[in-house]
């Protein structure tokens, strides 16, 4: 393992730098199977993990850019000393803190299980997994922020999980998969984890969770595309269906303190749906007489969406249809470090309005997530 | 007056039992969907309350021919639904053809104005059936162009297609694609599941137009058939600048998967991609529809529809608020003016 | 900004720079990657015109052609000649600096000679 060295504070007061930069979208990996199965309660071990293997690659049915040997990675962000790009803390602080100059992270793992119980169980156990090593071992510095992983086949069981990490210092957001088994986020099959997120005050994040187990491919209403290409540019309509959802079946309605986060999907998006559903409001008042508000006024409100992969489109017009779209409030820029299609902060800082930067590259999350002003330096960091 | 042709009017039958005159019989006892039948109905009925009479709203061509033509409206295109993707692909195509042989009777041949145009419908999923039904159908000069569902358990990128949109393509004809009616084998509408509310449906069902049009550039349909245009009858094309961004940002990425598609996929876009107007698209704030027209070239692939006589029905002066010059008459009728090959009165232009 | 008037520098001998092998040179800002095609030397910068990755630290090898003949309508070609970014995966040719999709995008390419059995870079 690196090790970054840790700075011996004496004051307190010199080793500060101000947070200028939240990446709302790093993905952590365990070191191996055994260290993750460690969390684990012991009789659901075997369960959970038949062949003793966690953490070995899942088959990629659309695959990335030559993921046989990419893994869907940066090649530059394997570990020097070992281990698969995202397992070392501190390479990653190197890489994204000191290097990219990102002043805090949220993690969010990716796991998922067949069924119901077990699927809870693996969720906890990565829990207890990135509490102890990401945000205790390997967060002198403080500024890494975890998720709580919950299941969306177990929502009672996800409200406790819920509660478990109410308090903890660094455990900022729920996270849970949009591959909800044709179960839209709306539906109140969801209502006790939003209770429980929203009165502890966790936003609700979801971020595509792979391609396994089976029913966790995404089938697409018009049947599915051949290649990555086709099929990722076409999935933030997942996250558009789910908005819809939470919108016109009344979420916002229920749970007015809760806080929903795409990551991963895009954004730009945002404006043609949002005048989508206030039109079809507008003339369908009648169905809908438990969605009291205008629907946009719902997504200004609730939503959040991570910038992450911005689209390469000419400077100037895009940033003409970010200033038309004026969503400065709800954007949160993000990474998706290790992964290939990482975005770098300089690259993302010049594709946004002037007037929205700030808020963008850092005042949305610090605000959604109660991020302090300042945080510890790293050694070689001013 | 500026010329406008409408390029999406759904005409009815009268009753149930109409459309079984145009049959077969070897199925006139089979059970086919009602005409009213959807998945998703609108509370309150599908169509203008004040359409609904002795007949089927939209049903008499007459009054039709007085709701468009005496407002205006040079050119109706009609495209009837049919009865949904039924798991008897035959029977479907049957059912096809029976509504293109109604269609031609009671609308097109005895149309003294001249200013009905119409829709071939064929059933994809007997591609055979299709193309053979397109040969049957294709010199008729009043049928502009080739209708299929948007429901289909494959994107129309994939190979099984290819012949249908081969044959349309040859003929000169567009391949329209609108929301059928009728009780298809279906899969869920939305990428969640089913919408438990008919806005939920509503808002998000036309939007899946966009999984058709990616896997058409991705698989390279368009690159293979230079005349091949499809015209996406349901709107949602305000969604297509962001999600044609991202679909030409991974073009750079995933090239090397699929290395006949040689250029940015949006730049298959005026060649190939047209679209219909509806209700709900558009920004809300018609101060800013100039420029949202602009991205991506819309005001050069769009066209007034107006769904007639869905309860969403809308008017052209409504669809083109906010427009300028150029883009209205592009919108209102030189885009489909282009597209289907009709002339408009020389006293307009 | 400080122009470096380009030198001429020993990189290493050809020994050390087999066909399919790169020699990060340290040179300017990023850097540049010297490559061995076929017997034949590159170079071009290690920063990739995108978002600014280090170009060089990407997979070199071939990419694939559109062949509507063949039964994938697709065949291999330019083996050894294409790095591929390390983040978003866009192609470059070495021998041009072209990025393959769309050859508007390119990066910078720099002269490399070889002299007595050892390379040198202009740069």
């Amino acid at each position: 393992m690196t090790t970054i060295e840790r700075v011996e504070s004496s004051t307190g007061q010199e080793d500060e730098i101000a947070v200028t930069i939240v990446d709302t979208d790093v993905h952590p990996l365990p070191v191996s199977a055994d260290v993750l199965m460690s969390y684990a309660p012991a009789e659901w071990v075997d369960k959970i993990w038949p062949t003793g293997n966690a953490v070995a690659p899942v088959p990629h049915f659309y695959d990335t850019p030559d993921s046989y040997k990419t893994m869907s990675l940066r090649l530059d962000a394997a570990p020097p000393n070992g281990g698969i790009a995202g397992s070392d803390p501190d390479f990653a602080a190197k890489q994204l803190l000191l290097d990219a100059g990102v002043s805090i992270a949220t993690l969010e793992p990716m796991c998922d299980a067949h069924l119901p119980q077990a699927e809870h169980v693996l969720k906890s156990t990565y829990n207890d997994w990135l509490a102890d090593v990401w945000l205790d071992k390997y967060n002198w510095h403080g500024r890494w922020r975890g998720s709580i992983s919950v299941s969306a086949q177990t929502p009672e069981q996800a409200a406790r999980e819920v509660e478990r990490w109410a308090g903890h210092p660094y455990m900022a957001q729920v996270l849970m998969t949009p591959q909800t088994r044709g179960i839209p986020f709306g539906n109140p099959h969801f209502d006790p984890l939003y209770e429980a997120a929203a009165r502890n005050g966790f936003p609700v994040a979801t971020h595509l969770m792979g391609q396994t187990p089976f029913e966790l491919i995404p089938l697409y209403p018009v049947g599915n595309p051949a290649h990555w290409h086709d099929f990722f540019a076409s999935w933030p309509l997942l996250y558009v269906s789910h908005l819809m959802s939470l919108v016109f079946d009344g979420a916002f309605d229920r749970h007015p303190d809760l806080r929903v986060v795409f990551v991963e999907g895009g954004f730009t998006w945002a404006m043609p749906v949002m005048s989508r559903m206030d039109r079809i409001w507008e003339a369908r008042r009648g169905d809908l007489p438990h969605v009291r508000r205008r629907p946009s006024e719902y997504v200004r409100e609730h939503v959040r969406f991570t910038t992450q992969p911005l689209e390469d489109t000419d400077t100037v017009g895009f940033r003409e249809y970010l200033e038309m779209m004026d969503l400065g409030d709800n954007l949160m820029f993000s990474t998706d470090y290790p992964h290939w299609s990482y975005d770098s902060p300089t690259y993302a800082i010049n594709r946004f309005p002037a007037e929205q930067r700030e808020r963008i590259m850092r005042g949305n999350a610090t605000a959604l997530y109660g991020l302090p002003a300042t945080v510890k330096a790293l050694p070689g960091e001013r | 007056m500026t010329p406008i042709i409408d390029a999406n009017v759904q005409p009815h039958f009268r009753y149930n039992a109409e459309i079984r005159r145009y049959l077969p019989d070897a199925h006139k006892l089979r059970s086919i969907p009602d005409v009213e039948q959807q998945w998703y109905q609108a509370p309150g009925g599908d169509y203008r309350q004040d359409l609904y009479g002795e007949n089927y709203p939209g049903s008499d061509p007459e009054t039709v021919s007085r709701h468009l033509f005496s407002q205006g409206v040079d050119y109706a295109i009609l495209n009837p639904l049919t009865r949904g993707n039924i798991a008897d692909y035959l029977l479907n195509s049957r059912i096809c053809a029976a509504v293109n042989d109604w269609l031609l009777d009671r609308w097109l041949e005895p149309d003294s104005t001249n200013r009905f145009r119409g829709t071939m419908r064929v059933n994809p999923e007997d591609p055979k059936g299709a193309v053979a039904e397109i040969e049957r159908l294709a010199t008729h000069p009043k049928l502009v162009q080739v209708g299929v569902p948007m429901q289909s358990r494959e994107p129309y990128g994939k190979p099984m297609f290819e012949p249908i949109w081969e044959a349309a393509a040859a003929h000169g004809l567009p391949v329209a694609v609108h929301i059928n009616g009728g009780n298809g084998v279906d899969h869920p509408p939305t990428f969640a599941g089913h919408a438990h509310t008919y806005p939920g449906y509503a808002a998000f069902m036309p939007l899946n137009y966009f999984v058709h049009l990616a896997t058409l550039i991705v698989e390279g349909v368009f690159g293979r058939h230079p005349r091949l245009k499809f015209v996406f009858a349901d709107g949602g094309y305000d969604i297509l600048t962001p999600l044609m961004w991202r679909l030409d940002t991974f073009w750079l990425s995933m090239r090397d998967q699929t290395p006949w598609v040689d250029r940015y996929p949006s730049e298959y876009l005026p060649g190939h991609v047209r679209f219909c107007s509806s209700a709900f698209d558009g920004p809300v704030d018609a101060g800013k529809m100039q420029r949202w027209m602009d991205f991506t070239g819309k005001s050069d692939l769009l066209m007034y529809g107006s769904s007639y006589p869905h309860w969403s029905t809308s008017t052209p002066g409504v669809m083109a608020e906010g427009l300028d010059g150029p883009q209205r008459d592009k919108v209102l009728w030189r885009n489909a003016s282009e597209l289907y090959g009709l002339a408009v009165r020389e006293s307009a232009l | 900004m400080v122009q470096q008037v380009p030198t001429r520098r020993f990189v290493c001998s050809l020994d050390e720079l087999p066909p399919g092998g790169m020699k990060l040179v340290d040179v300017g800002k990023f850097g540049v990657g010297v490559y061995n095609v076929h017997g034949a030397l590159y170079a071009i910068v290690n920063y990739c015109s995108h978002e600014g990755a280090p170009l060089c630290l990407g997979l070199i090898g071939g990419t694939n052609e559109s062949a509507p003949q063949s039964p994938d309508r697709m065949r291999r070609v330019r083996d050894g000649q294409i790095v591929r970014c390390p983040w978003h995966n866009w192609e470059y040719d070495v021998t041009t600096g072209q990025n393959v999709a769309d050859p508007r995008r390119r990066v910078r390419t720099y002269q490399v000679d070889v002299s007595d059995g050892e390379v040198y870079l202009t740069a």
